[in-house]
């Protein structure tokens, strides 16, 4: 009798609790987070019920959806950099709710604090081989000559090379420094350095974070093969006007932000500009009366920023955004020669956000972009001048939609309309007696369209699946490619998660450069019928490890990438005013592997990670085009191989007014070609006998491995109005010799000229560097 | 008329230059410019074979001079080394056979040295055709043909001074030519200062691709001062000339910069090293006044 009446029990309460959840109704919270400070969005900023396991991650917008059943439920909105805040829910209907965060702390050059909530979304997330970095964070580390930079940042991440010593450029898991898509605010950026590539075009100050996708690339992004480096920017605070900004050994910065209409509508201006040019000058001067002195030729660079946003009632909103910068380097040689040479990037985009329903969003955007350099030459009445642009017009719709709590899905369109001037060279006179133009123009049209799943199949089990068509044409080229986009997250326990993912990439358009790294006259090309788009398919697998109470997040991923048409170009290829320049071209195959561990740490007082990859990466070039291909058809390793990656990256508050930051970095030897043999040539005239270097194999010598620590300090002042800090950074704390490049000397005898012997000389490029930089904010 | 293809040649070493300049231009902000940037390593280079070097440039109206050597690892002590057991033969136009004997000495016009030397001046003409056959004892055969372009004149050269005084008065030089429209072509600019056993003042090589059949304008910036002496010479030259003259160029470039790809030398010759051409030249001499 008590059995059949525990029995009764049991079954009524299972019913009552059953109809209970049938009673219960789903709703669907959703809103913005945003910064308390300057109440721009933030994009991946966390949403989570950490009772139910669940949660949501803000788009690029910072806008979030969640359904949940009715009733109360415990909030933890997180975002790196901010106060992880919690709040209780009655939820009873679907409704709106924002949510604003503060900053971890109000100083200027502040440590990151922030809830585990991150990392542990980092643990649960299908996505993986992504690394995400906030302008915050960027700016507390130690810089070269006090110059924050995102992208050099970025390169203390396991799997991501630099191009060489204080360069900005990318090589991620193997791929060159053109495989990279550069987006500020959805738009292509080009060329993204200044001063051939020792500084990225992205101001920190307008700069709100940037996302860097290895693998496993969302069915959203394409157009290259190796990385997606996602640059959002800075909306401006819409309460109040701010001006804030920075004097630094080589620049000056400022930012002016403030609202349009108060609470409906924000702007933010940040502007920029290197003064080399002032130093030089004096230089210059001061050595005018020194017999043979060559002066140094001007240099600086400038860029601006700008982003409004305006909401048009509840659901729309748009935003604006510019970039303009230019590099300007110019000199009179004292033979009579002017020479000015100007290159930058210009970019304008326009988006519309439209919310039909809490499950239910639009992003559209129309932007322009523009990278041209030009050269001009003159002598006397004689004029001379080469240039080069891309100019791309492309819009784009994004339209995310959640039926469900298992289902998230996103459908995409994109078409892009290029226009490639590959060399413009022009020669007149005043007098009129030369006029020579020429001109090679080539248009593209590329267009995109995409959809993709993340469906929740378990607590468990979550997959994020996808496939994106592109197409391509060139004149009468046309090219197609169906690019299948897949990852998986199995989680083994609460604190255990297994992941893999799997992506195939197009390329249509190629940096034409035999440079080995990005120089301004890199121009871009189209595919066409003899320059086939690159491709790539990569394949990666990862666990990760929760550890120390969720403080610490173990990360290990194993990737495989092989690659088709990869591009080089001839010996003595032509690529100044080259009509046929697809002759030029030389196709390959290339692959990369490695494994790379990310030990990182969020919390404390005391943060930062510590990234070791082992990886490989490998080209070849058969025989082609009635030539021996490159290094004679045989596997080589390009100069971006690294055997060896270690960094560890360390920041500490020390008390309030007072951060420590330092990193470390170790990387085996570069690969690089050195001429095992000479020959002597007499020429036909001429008392000089000169040594001619044979190159047999390529890049067949490694450099010395390349090692460096950086310290910084973030001192807060105590200014009457407002904030301001003192930035001290010193870049290779301990003075090491790095190797830059190496190249054979010629002793000569001083009587007869006669060569004697030769020597083998390494090059560095920076030695110890310290620097102050003051940032004032108010 | 052409006048760009110096300002171009110009404007590429401009863009080295500025490529290289830059990263020394922020080295000279932080004072680092006293700094030792630069050390002496030891490098271990793999072996490398040594392969015959021929050098041969024929001219009509002179004796064919030819120098012989070899190549040798890069970092190894230059020394003069002859190469006794080198056979080397001459084909004319006409099939005939000329053994070079070995008389190494010295070009007393051009101060080059030679290993090799014919027996009569030589007899050729635009668009004849010789062939060289170089061996050694050790198995090392080279062997080389050459066409001899045709004769381009130099219509004109005109100078012209700038506007400043005393030593600062300098004049730059144009020299005219026409191209020939009906073949791709290629020059060789040399300007020398009094004598040609110098070194050449001005020195550059260039092609008809974007000006195929122009009256070209080649120049130079102000450098030259009144009553200099100079002697201009143009040749006209062959394709696989022109591609070695630009891949030494490169393959030399590449020592020292880092942005350069390395270049392998494209030599005119199979089996070895080095060039083999027939001459074809206009030149004139001229007083800056």
């Amino acid at each position: 009798m008590r059995l059949y009446l525990s029995v009764l029990q049991f079954s009524v309460f299972f019913l009552l609790s059953a109809l209970s959840v049938q009673a219960q109704q789903r709703f669907t919270l959703s809103g913005y987070v945003r910064s308390s400070a300057d109440r721009s969005g933030l994009p991946g900023a966390s949403v989570a019920v950490p009772a139910l396991g669940t949660g949501v991650t803000a788009d690029s917008t910072g806008y979030y959806s969640l359904t949940l059943l009715e009733g109360r439920h415990q909030l933890a909105i997180s975002f790196i950099g901010y106060v992880t805040q919690t709040r209780e829910l009655n939820l009873t209907k679907s409704q709106r709710q924002s949510f604003s965060l503060a900053e971890a702390s109000n100083q200027l050059g502040e440590v990151v604090i922030e809830g585990t909530g991150t990392l542990e979304q980092k643990l649960q997330t299908t996505q993986m081989s992504v690394e995400h970095l906030s302008a915050r964070d960027a700016k507390l580390l130690p810089a070269l000559f006090g110059e924050v930079d995102l992208l050099k940042t970025l390169q203390l991440k396991p799997g991501v090379q630099n191009g060489g010593e204080g360069t900005s450029g990318l090589f991620v898991r193997g791929g060159s420094a053109d495989q990279n898509l550069f987006l500020l605010d959805d738009a292509v950026v080009y060329n993204p350095s200044h001063l051939f590539g020792l500084f990225s075009v992205f101001n920190a100050d307008a700069i709100q974070s940037v996302d860097l996708y290895k693998g496993g690339f969302p069915a959203q992004y394409g157009g290259r093969l190796s990385s997606v480096v996602d640059v959002k920017t800075r909306e401006g605070n819409p309460q109040k006007l701010g001006i804030s900004g920075g004097l630094g050994l080589i620049s000056s910065r400022l930012t002016v932000e403030g609202p349009i209409v108060k609470d409906k509508g924000s702007f933010t201006l940040s502007g920029r500009r290197t003064y080399f040019d002032v130093f030089t000058r004096q230089i210059n001067k001061m050595n005018e009366d020194t017999e043979d002195y060559s002066p140094i030729p001007d240099y600086y660079f400038y860029d601006f920023n700008a982003k409004a946003n305006y909401k048009i009632g509840q659901k729309d909103q748009l935003f604006l955004t510019g970039y303009y910068g230019r590099d300007v380097f110019g000199f009179n040689s004292t033979g009579g020669f002017n020479f000015d040479f100007v290159w930058g990037n210009t970019v304008g985009v326009l988006r519309w956000n439209h919310v039909f329903s809490p499950k239910l969003f639009l992003n559209t955007s129309f932007s322009a972009t523009r990278y041209q350099y030009q050269i001009a030459n003159k002598l006397d009445q004689f004029g001379f001048s080469l240039s080069s642009e891309i100019q791309d017009y492309a819009l784009r719709s994004d339209l995310d939609y959640q039926p469900n709590e298992k289902h998230t899905l996103r459908l995409g369109v994109s078409a892009t309309n290029h226009r490639f001037n590959v060399g413009r060279l022009s020669a007149n006179s005043t007098d009129g007696s030369l006029n020579i133009g020429s001109e090679t123009i080539y248009g593209g049209q590329e267009a995109s369209v995409y959809a993709s799943d993340n469906f929740k199949a378990s607590e468990e089990l979550q997959l994020d699946y996808g496939l994106r068509l592109t197409g391509f044409q060139s004149g009468s080229d046309r090219f197609a490619a169906l690019e299948p986009r897949g990852s998986v997250r199995y989680s083994l326990t609460p604190k255990t998660s297994l992941k893999a993912s799997y992506a195939m990439m197009y390329q249509y358009v190629h940096l034409v450069s035999n440079s080995g790294a990005s120089l301004p006259t890199d121009i871009w090309y189209p595919s066409r019928l003899n320059v086939k788009p690159q491709r790539s398919q990569q394949v990666a697998t990862g666990v990760s490890f929760l550890l120390g109470q969720g403080k610490y997040l173990l990360t290990n991923e194993v990737y495989y990438k092989w690659a088709q048409n990869q591009v080089d170009f001839r010996d003595g290829a032509q690529l100044f005013g080259n009509s046929d320049l697809d002759a030029e071209f030389l196709f390959g195959k290339g692959w990369s592997y490695g494994n790379e561990l990310y030990l990182e740490k969020k919390t404390g007082r005391t943060t930062g990670w510590v990234g070791y990859s082992l990886a490989w990466t490998k080209r070849q070039f058969p025989a082609q085009r009635g030539g021996s291909g490159v290094n004679n058809g045989k596997v080589f390793y390009p100069t971006y191989d690294r055997r060896h990656n270690l960094t560890v990256v360390g920041l500490h508050q020390l008390n309030e007014r007072i951060n420590l930051t330092a990193s470390f970095v170790f990387t085996s030897g570069a690969p690089t070609t050195l001429p095992q043999g000479r020959f002597f040539m007499q020429d036909i005239f001429g008392d000089d006998v000169e040594a001619v270097p044979i190159y047999p194999d390529r890049n067949t010598y490694r450099m010395a491995p390349y090692h460096r620590m950086d310290l910084g300090m973030v001192y807060k002042l105590r200014p009457k109005r407002g904030e301001s800090d003192l930035t001290f950074s010193v870049y290779n704390a301990y003075n090491r010799r790095n190797p830059y490049f190496i190249y054979f000397d010629q002793e000569r005898d001083e009587t007869t000229g006669a060569p004697q012997s030769f020597r083998a000389r390494q090059v560095s490029l920076f030695p110890v560097i310290p620097s102050v930089t003051y940032n004032f904010k108010f | 008329m052409n006048f760009f293809f110096y300002l171009l040649q110009q404007l590429t070493r401009r863009v080295r230059t500025a490529t290289r300049l830059g990263p020394l231009a922020a080295l000279l902000l932080v004072g680092a410019t006293g700094c030792n940037l630069q050390k002496d390593i030891d490098v271990e280079l793999p072996a490398f074979p040594a392969q015959l070097v021929v050098e041969c440039y024929l001219e009509p109206g002179q004796v064919p001079r030819l120098t012989v050597s070899e190549t040798a690892p890069y970092l190894s002590v230059p020394t003069p080394t002859l190469l006794t057991d080198v056979s080397v033969v001459l084909t004319h136009p006409s099939g005939q056979k000329e053994a070079f004997r070995f008389t190494p000495g010295q070009d007393t016009l051009t101060q080059k040295l030679y290993t090799h030397m014919g027996k009569n001046p030589l007899v050729a003409k635009p668009g004849d055709t010789f062939q060289l056959d170089v061996k050694d004892t050790h198995g090392r055969h080279v062997k080389g043909t050459a066409t001899m372009p045709s004769s381009i004149t130099i219509d004109s050269l005109v100078w012209k001074f700038n506007d400043k005084t005393a030593e600062e008065r300098k004049a730059y030089l144009l020299v005219k030519f026409q191209d020939p429209a009906a073949t791709a072509d290629f020059y060789r600019l040399q300007i020398h200062k009094d004598s040609i056993s110098k070194d050449p003042n001005r020195d550059f090589e260039l092609d008809d691709r974007l000006t195929n059949g122009q009256l070209m304008t080649l120049g130079t910036s102000y450098r030259y001062s009144t009553n200099d002496t100079l002697l201009v010479t143009l040749y006209h030259i062959d394709q696989p000339y022109y591609r070695f003259l630009q891949s030494v160029s490169d393959a030399q470039n590449a020592n020292g910069n880092p942005f350069a790809q390395p270049a392998s030398v494209k030599s005119t010759v199979e089996g070895g090293v080095g060039v083999f051409t027939v001459l074809s030249y206009h030149r004139r001499k001229i007083v800056i006044r």
